[in-house]
């Protein structure tokens, strides 16, 4: 209402300046807070003391033009910054013809054109004239990777977010060309490869290695030249460019410096260190995010996580000191066993629903249904009156269920839920009808026949209410300690979280001493002594009271449930019984052992962790050394392994420096497809290219060979710039190999968690639940989720710590109402509903003499594949029986519900 | 031959004339000779292109004042205007050659030369 009413016209900077909004708006529809708010820059009201519109229209009576900014005292016990990345400065666009043309877009522009809810609804079309372009071409690598503007780092994730874009676009407009330009394609991110090789093999996307220097307008088309590797030299005509800007740090990043007192690095991100990747120069200020170091959602939420089991660590002896319990009234058991009650409220949603809809036509319709003693409309369900209201209204009329005919239960029946709570109902006994979504959405442009949907939802939904049972809401009590299996980076960070925050830990490791591959580690990625870091872990891990180690051990059987887990553990030929809240798989990785390329043939040929040990031991042998070939995604990116390793590249330009340090006249080639030193890591890549490291490009089809000579090798490969072979004598070859997977076979059947393609661990939603497993109560991290760097491994053990001590924090998991029970006087013991269960959640028991199933309630999802697949139908869902389905289903036909 | 020929410096016209062609943004007859710098430019190949059978002949430098060679594209516009002068001498129109100035990289000018001269031929 206030936005429509408002006379004020502001950009919409949400919509990256392609629309107009009103002073008063939401930024988009799932902003949270859920609320309308003013724009104070252009209120009339606020300026001029004029207007006053809004408050008259607001029906809610929420704007309140009185409130005065206020300071506030907090006394904290830690600091998360998380202020996110900044904007690349515009005038590094303009070199780009980013204002001068206005078919140059920024990234961010183009995805608003791209979203169903953006300035354009979805459909591409040129800023300049409105048309759809037919050839669009994206451009790398804008405002990063570039000295001109100060920013020498890579972002990190624009090569996915380009890829992604343009794989949006064609899916939107197949017959679009769309070409982009890259300098090397850094797709490294968990599985990003093989969205990457979709892209160019479904959608036919264009990838071309070249950096375009500049945009020309030729009468209203885009003109680009190029260089591609081979020295040829192109142009093309384009419809729209779409600039891939970079990330930056934040605009006032000076400004939280000095506020929080901590140190930036060179290009004014937070200054943090390899082993401590969240932790500021400040002790208690910790940083999670984009403001750490350019990085992609699934990298920000595991950090922040992270950052929060620290702060967990550093507040352990304030824990549950402040916390407010939220009571409840016993419920009302003698109403809930009544006759149905029922009670409708059909929900206006401002203009949202009664716009479209007739919702009194809805709410009179309701009324002549049977069971329904009450039915009205609200304006706004969802309001703190409006629920007031609704709960008086189900006391006053006796009400047992309840159809709330507004929107979606995916975001609101919760909250119904609560407020059947908190007047002594059962939650289970609410249903909702979502006419704004399936109604009032999307049939905007047919009124009348939205309303007769609508009338039909109402209908269904209270055929389906009037057999809602009360469901019971059971805990169950945990058992307030970690397994953490793996004893590596990531498995010690995790149980030294775990244990700093005050919960016991058993450490299993399969190796006889901690440290898994961080004990090949000599350096780490910024030069500091690996051995340092390790052994500081160690000590940490072996004097925690709350750890116990368990080393040359191994994880024979884990049953249970989240909180209650049984692990068997075996060490030494005997075994022992652990009972655990929660699991952590820390299992790692290990280096992938080469095939071909000489490996095992000649002494020179080495992989790069290798030639580490060598290099740490002294630089002897080097002494003849010339010509040192490093060969990149050797084991990756192939037939071998189809994941992208993601740390070899860097490792390799490490190593390539330090190779430079001990003896400056060797020369160090190194065969690479695309570098991929992301972030920061890309300084070590130019000061390797400035201290005169050869890189030279190869591709999958033409890799490189390493030939045995009668004395010494030589590597023989294809340079695309001189169009020819060539031939180095190599006094070494060192492989970049890359990281396989441990053996994750047996676990992932153990404890039922599923492993990638790759053979890593799959968690559980790669942006929203980074380091959790699909199976409740099992948290990941480290390599067993894939390649990553120390410094990565050490964020994500922390996330893992931060998830894991939720269950144990809280004491008692709350178990979902919706699950399965098994009613076992029809149960014939089958067992093709165990078998199916994806969750572990359904056991055969003996039951006299014959075996039943029964469901374990603390580990069912409700997912209902057991319900679906029982040949006796002996198995029904909490709050989805099949009476009630069947009954809105028939309700679906206005007989069918005469009949009822 | 073909009708209208164009001269450009190295330095202008990023975009090849295939690729302008092939998006009508240039007439099908036109012919670019591409020249390290346009001072190199002698007035009797002006001519010359005439006695070859263009109707019109145009020659594109960088701006005067931003000559990669610095006094390149001065030189030609002089030698562009003794060009007209012969032409007047034969009794032809003066116009059908002419010099224009473009910016580094840029395309559109040249396109511009290209239709204005298409117009007069």
């Amino acid at each position: 209402m206030c936005t429509m009413y408002c006379p004020r016209p502001v950009v919409d900077t949400y919509n990256e300046r392609l629309d107009i909004t009103r002073a008063p708006h939401i930024d988009y529809a799932q902003a949270i807070p859920s609320s309308y708010y003013i724009d104070a820059k252009a209120c009339l009201r606020v300026n001029y003391e004029t207007c006053n519109l809004c408050a008259q229209t607001c029906t809610a009576g929420a704007i309140d033009f009185t409130q005065q900014p206020k300071e506030l005292d907090l006394s904290v016990g830690a600091v998360v910054l998380a202020p996110g990345f900044g904007r690349v400065d515009e005038k590094v666009l303009e070199k780009f013809g980013y204002g001068r043309y206005p078919d140059v877009l920024t990234s961010f522009e183009f995805e608003r054109l791209t979203c169903a809810s953006g300035p354009s609804e979805g459909h591409i079309v040129r800023p300049s004239d409105n048309k759809r372009p037919k050839k669009i071409a994206f451009l790398q690598c804008i405002g990063s990777r570039d000295e001109t503007c100060g920013n020498g780092y890579c972002s990190s994730v624009c090569c996915m977010y380009a890829i992604k874009e343009a794989s949006v676009a064609k899916e939107h407009e197949p017959d679009l060309d769309i070409s982009i330009f890259f300098m090397d394609v850094r797709t490294m991110g968990k599985g990003f490869d093989d969205a990457r090789k979709r892209a160019q093999e479904k959608y036919g996307i264009n990838v071309i290695r070249a950096r375009v220097p500049r945009v020309d307008q030729v009468d209203g088309k885009l003109a680009l030249t190029w260089t591609t590797g081979d020295g040829e030299h192109h142009s093309g005509l384009f419809d729209m460019v779409v600039l891939s800007v970079g990330l930056e740090s934040p605009e006032d990043a000076d400004l939280i410096s000095r506020v929080a007192d901590i140190e930036l690095n060179h290009y004014n991100f937070c200054r943090t260190s390899v082993d401590a990747p969240l932790v500021s120069s400040r002790n208690g200020v910790l940083v999670a995010g984009a403001f750490q170091g350019p990085k992609d959602i699934p990298e920000s939420v595991t950090q922040a996580s992270g950052a929060a089991a620290i702060a967990s660590e550093l507040l352990a002896e304030a824990r549950n000191s402040q916390t407010v319990t939220v009571t409840y009234p016993e419920e009302d058991k003698a109403l809930e066993e009544e006759e149905p009650r029922i009670g409708v409220f059909v929900c206006h949603c401002g203009v949202n629903i009664a716009g479209v809809v007739d919702v009194k036509a809805v709410r009179d319709y309701a009324g002549t249904l049977p069971g329904v003693v009450l039915y009205e409309d609200t304006l706004y369900s969802c309001s703190q009156d409006a629920l007031k209201s609704i709960a008086e209204k189900i006391k006053e009329n006796r009400l047992n269920r309840v159809v709330i005919s507004a929107c979606s239960p995916r975001t609101h029946e919760p909250l119904f839920q609560e407020t059947l709570r908190s007047i002594g109902l059962n939650p289970a006994l609410v249903e909702m009808a979502n006419i704004r979504d399936q109604c009032a959405w999307v049939h905007a442009q047919e009124p009348e026949k939205a309303t007769e949907k609508a009338k039909d939802l109402v209908r269904m939904a209270v055929a389906k209410a009037r057999l809602l049972a009360p469901l019971e809401q059971p805990t169950v009590d945990v058992t307030p300690s970690a397994l953490v299996i793996g004893a590596g980076a990531a498995g010690m960070s995790a149980a030294l979280s775990i244990a700093d925050q005050g919960y016991k830990v058993v450490l299993v490791e399969k190796g006889r001493s901690l440290g898994g591959n961080l004990k090949r580690l000599t350096w780490t990625l910024d030069g500091q002594d690996a051995s340092k870091v390790l052994k500081d872990m160690v000590k940490k891990v072996k004097a925690h009271r709350n750890i116990e180690v368990l080393t040359s051990a191994q994880v024979e059987s884990v049953s249970g449930y989240v909180g209650n887990f049984t692990s068997t553990i075996s060490k030494g030929g005997k075994t022992q019984m652990i009972n655990h809240g929660v699991i952590v798989l820390a299992t790692g990785g290990r280096e992938y052992k080469p095939k071909g390329y000489g490996y095992g043939d000649s002494t020179r040929v080495m992989t790069q962790l290798e030639l580490e040990e060598k290099l740490a031991r002294g630089k002897g042998f080097l002494r003849n050394a010339k010509n040192v070939v490093m060969i990149q995604c050797v084991g990756s990116r192939g037939d071998d392994m189809t994941h992208c390793s993601r740390l070899c590249c860097t490792q390799a330009v490490k190593n390539a420096l330090k190779l430079k340090e001990a003896k400056p006249e060797v020369n160090v080639f190194v065969f690479y497809r695309d570098m991929r030193t992301y972030g920061f890591y890309e300084d070590l890549y130019r000061e390797a290219r400035k201290k005169g490291v050869k890189f030279i490009r190869y591709t999958s089809d033409r890799k490189p060979e390493v030939i045995k000579l009668s004395r010494g090798i030589k590597v023989r490969a294809y340079d695309e710039l001189i169009g020819d072979d060539i031939e180095i004598p190599a006094s070494l070859v060192v492989l970049s190999t890359g990281i396989a997977p441990g053996d994750n076979q047996e676990l992932s059947k153990i404890i039922k968690a599923p492993l990638t393609s790759d053979g890593f661990f799959l968690e559980a939603h790669a942006k929203l639940r980074p380091v959790e497993v699909a199976v409740d109560g099992v948290y990941l991290c480290g390599l067993a989720h894939g390649p990553k760097s120390l410094e990565e491994s050490v964020a994500q053990a922390k996330a893992a710590a931060a998830k894991a001590t939720i269950p144990l924090a809280k004491g008692k998991v709350a178990v979902a109402p919706i699950v399965s029970k098994v009613n076992q006087d029809l149960c014939i013991g089958c067992g093709i509903c165990e078998s199916l269960c994806p969750f572990n959640a359904i056991t055969l028991e003996k039951v006299g003499k014959r075996k039943k199933a029964r469901t374990i309630t603390a580990s069912c999802k409700g997912c209902g594949i057991c319900a679906s697949h029982c040949p006796t139908i002996a198995i029904s869902m909490g709050g989805f029986t099949d009476e009630a389905i069947m009954a809105q289903i028939h309700a679906f036909s206005p007989e069918g519900c005469e009949e009822e | 031959m073909s009708k209208i020929k164009g001269f450009c410096c190295n330095y202008t016209l990023s975009v090849e004339v295939d690729a302008l062609k092939e998006e009508g943004l240039v007439p099908e007859d036109l012919e670019i000779e591409r020249l390290p710098c346009t001072g190199r430019l002698e007035v009797p190949e002006i001519l010359d292109a005439f006695t070859q059978g263009a109707e019109a002949v145009f020659v594109v430098g960088c701006q005067v004042d931003k000559c990669h060679n610095l006094s390149g594209s001065y030189r030609a516009s002089k030698r562009v205007k003794y060009a007209k002068k012969i032409l007047e001498e034969l009794d032809m129109n003066p116009d059908l050659v002419e010099m224009f100035f473009a910016g580094r990289g840029e395309t559109e000018p040249v396109v511009e030369a290209a239709r204005t001269m298409a117009s007069r031929a």
